[in-house]
């Protein structure tokens, strides 16, 4: 009798920890359900595919925020390394197709050279922060705003347009394409549609999903198996701890912020791809906000040792639907802003009042 | 030890980068410097014929200096505009350094620069503050000079009533809600007037795009069959337009037009509906004939622009001016030039180049 009381209290309190743990993915289930009544058409596969494909940049951003943060770090320049990322790549683009090369080499010059210039900011960070003691805090919100100085000398404050073809289609392409009872593609939509009939062209699976879920399966992988993640964890644990454990964490937190500063990076040569014109990051973006919210949504602590990337996905996901589904619902723009501050705040509010649990 | 090293090398490579774009900078201004001294040089020559000239035909003779907002291709247009209807007039004309950035801040002291010398009868301005530029404006035209502000006025814009800002001859500019109607005229024409349509704005605290949006709801309330079904604020950013329009598509699958106000917000909307695959189904109006959304125009991706007259501005302010200097006719206080509209159709018509800003 007694035991049996335990194994039933020890089973829900394990129920409730799991609960607890999961407490945001809960939530995004809550929420799908609200607003499958209240949106019109919310509760669609076409919905889904665009909140999942409209949210890439913030996913590559919130990984990235993830591995800082667990660290016990905070990353405020990978909103304007985008920016940079974005720019410069575009305006490579630009120049090498404007000078007749083909649109497959000036695209893959500009991305390349995109992405790896855009380690350069995470690398002095690193050196900044381990070698020169200065708070991660002070010394990204510099580099950020050098970042965004450089950004905006190079393109003085406007998009960089006249890219070369085939990048939209690239960036919001799909798997297949069917259009009901007539024609089935892969990869381009069939040849010959009539204006009239692309409202009713059904596309599953953007060519983002299947890209993000390459990156996160990665990342994810990192974190979770290998030596890389758990000294992750470790420093953020305790830094002295893992000195003593003889970790080189110096060379370890280089390596996290160099990496963070590449995703960012990354999510700008995306950025490219989704919209076709290189974008600079404009102050009222807060991209890097609003990543760091996402992973502190999943579940991670601003001082460090905790998070996971499902969590900080998860996190994305809630903060995507919760604009969506309100739009959807007829919320005015102005009262979404408060929304989602309230749901943003109760939502944490929830998980801070289950500690123990975790 | 080995960080020791690392860190050196990447000091030396910053090191260098920082040099060879010093360098090149200099080097672009040095000679940028180089060709206005000549240009001016030239200007000098030539304005000193037109002096002499003039002075043979009349007694009297007048300057007319132009103060721009910032150096972008609508300002220069502007200018391109009042220098030649000052030629055309036998009047001196002289321009003012083109701030590189928005703002009372650049503007003021190059104001105060290009004024030093005196001997100017009359300054055309585009005031890039409602309420910084009349104190430096009004210490001007305490001295004798009358002041015409183009493109951007003082206070309230309305010069016909007695107050501490009403001193200008003339705001020569851009009607924004007027622009809008006419905008809303123009997309129900493309749309047959029938069909659901949604501004994409951009900020709710900037009058000009606040103004383009109340002109063209109340256009679109003209026509019974239209609706219009909201308008977003994107901030100026196009991710988030691109957001909104997608959004929007998915709330009113059957969606007929969209206004984007600017070129952040047009790019942006456009993207939703490429990413939606109705691109031509749904059509896209826009403002100002930039070189970006012209092409964009060719590409199909937008189906309207309008243009405004930075030329004509231009030109209608010198001869306010000069009519008021010369005959002593006093102006309108408010003189606003007509938009040309720029369609797939008309776009490579060359007597719609000249409505090109570049």
């Amino acid at each position: 009798m007694d035991t049996n009381k335990n194994s039933i209290l020890s089973l829900s309190q394990s129920l409730l920890s799991i609960l607890a743990r999961n407490w945001a993915l809960l939530f995004v289930l809550v929420l799908i359900l609200i607003f499958s009544f209240t949106g019109i058409n919310f509760f669609s596969y076409k919905n889904f595919q665009n909140i999942f494909h409209l949210s890439t940049i913030y996913l590559l951003l919130a990984s990235s925020e993830t591995f800082v943060i667990i660290t016990g770090g905070i990353d405020l320049s990978v909103g304007f390394v985008m920016g940079l990322s974005s720019v410069l790549s575009a305006t490579i683009m630009r120049e090498l197709h404007a000078a007749n090369f083909t649109p497959a080499l000036s695209i893959s010059i500009g991305s390349i050279v995109g992405l790896i210039v855009c380690i350069i900011p995470g690398l002095i960070n690193g050196v900044l922060i381990t070698k020169y003691r200065v708070p991660p805090f002070i010394s990204t919100l510099g580099m950020g705003g050098i970042a965004s100085g450089i950004t905006l000398v190079m393109c003085e404050g406007f998009p960089v347009t006249f890219l070369p073809p085939y990048l939209t289609g690239i960036g919001n392409g799909y798997l297949i394409y069917i259009l009901p009872g007539k024609a089935i593609s892969f990869f381009n939509r069939p040849e010959g549609i009539a204006v009239e009939e692309l409202r009713n062209l059904i596309r599953i699976i953007p060519n983002s999903l299947m890209f993000n879920f390459i990156i996160i399966f990665i990342l994810w992988h990192i974190l979770k198996n290998t030596k890389f993640g758990q000294h992750t964890y470790a420093i953020g644990g305790s830094m002295d701890a893992a000195v003593r454990a003889g970790i080189n964490t110096n060379k370890h937190l280089i390596i996290i912020y160099t990496l963070s500063s590449f995703l960012a990076g990354l999510a700008g040569v995306f950025n490219v791809f989704q919209t076709g014109i290189g974008n600079f990051t404009p102050f009222t973006a807060m991209y890097e906000l609003i990543a760091i919210a996402a992973v502190i949504i999943g579940g991670a602590s601003l001082m460090g040792g905790k998070g996971r990337i499902f969590g900080s996905i998860i996190g994305v996901i809630l903060l995507r639907i919760i604009e969506n589904g309100l739009h959807l619902s007829g919320v005015d723009p102005f009262f979404r802003f408060i929304a989602v501050g309230l749901i943003l705040i109760v939502a944490v509010v929830i998980d801070q009042l289950f500690p123990d649990l975790l | 030890m080995k960080m020791k090293k690392s860190l050196l090398w990447i000091v030396v490579l910053l090191l260098s980068i920082a040099m060879v774009a010093v360098f090149s900078l200099a080097g672009c201004k040095a000679k940028a410097a180089a060709e206005e001294e000549a240009a001016a040089e030239e200007e000098a020559v030539e304005e000193e014929a037109v002096k002499e000239e003039v002075e043979e035909v009349a007694e009297e003779e007048f300057t007319i200096l132009y103060v721009s907002g910032i150096a972008d291709p609508f300002m220069y247009m502007l200018g391109k505009g009042a220098k030649a209807k000052a030629e055309e007039l036998g009047v001196n004309f002289l321009e003012a350094e083109y701030a590189k950035s928005w703002g009372p801040e650049a503007q003021i002291p190059i104001l105060e620069a290009a004024t030093a010398a005196g001997g100017i009868d009359l300054i055309i301005v585009v005031p890039t503050s409602t309420e910084a530029l009349i104190a430096p404006l009004k210490k001007l035209y305490d001295q004798g000079i009358a002041i015409i502000t183009a493109d951007c006025f003082l206070g309230d814009g309305d010069y016909s009533v007695e107050s501490n800002y009403s001193f200008p001859l003339a705001y020569v500019g851009t009607d924004n809600k007027l622009g809008g109607l006419q905008i809303a005229d123009h997309m129900a024409e493309m749309l047959g007037e029938e069909g659901e349509v949604f501004i994409q704005n951009t900020n709710p605290d900037t009058s000009s795009v606040v103004a383009r949006g109340e002109g063209f709801t109340e256009g679109i309330a003209k026509y019974p069959n239209m609706t219009l079904v909201g308008e977003e604020w994107c901030l100026d950013v196009q991710q988030t337009a691109q957001d909104q329009t997608a959004t929007i598509l998915q709330k009113y699958p059957d969606l007929a037009g969209v206004f984007g106000v600017n070129l952040f917000s047009a790019q942006g909307a456009y993207q939703a509906v490429v990413n939606a695959g109705l691109t031509g189904v749904v059509k896209i109006a826009s403002w100002d004939a930039t070189p970006d959304l012209i092409n964009a125009l060719k590409e199909g991706k937008v189906d309207l622009v309008l243009a405004q007259k930075p030329y004509e501005v231009g030109q209608l302010s010198v001869e306010a001016g000069y009519n008021y200097l010369a005959n002593g006719i006093e102006p309108d206080k408010r003189i606003i030039p007509g938009f040309e509209f720029f369609t797939a159709e008309n776009v490579d018509d060359p007597d719609m180049q000249q409505w090109i800003y570049q």
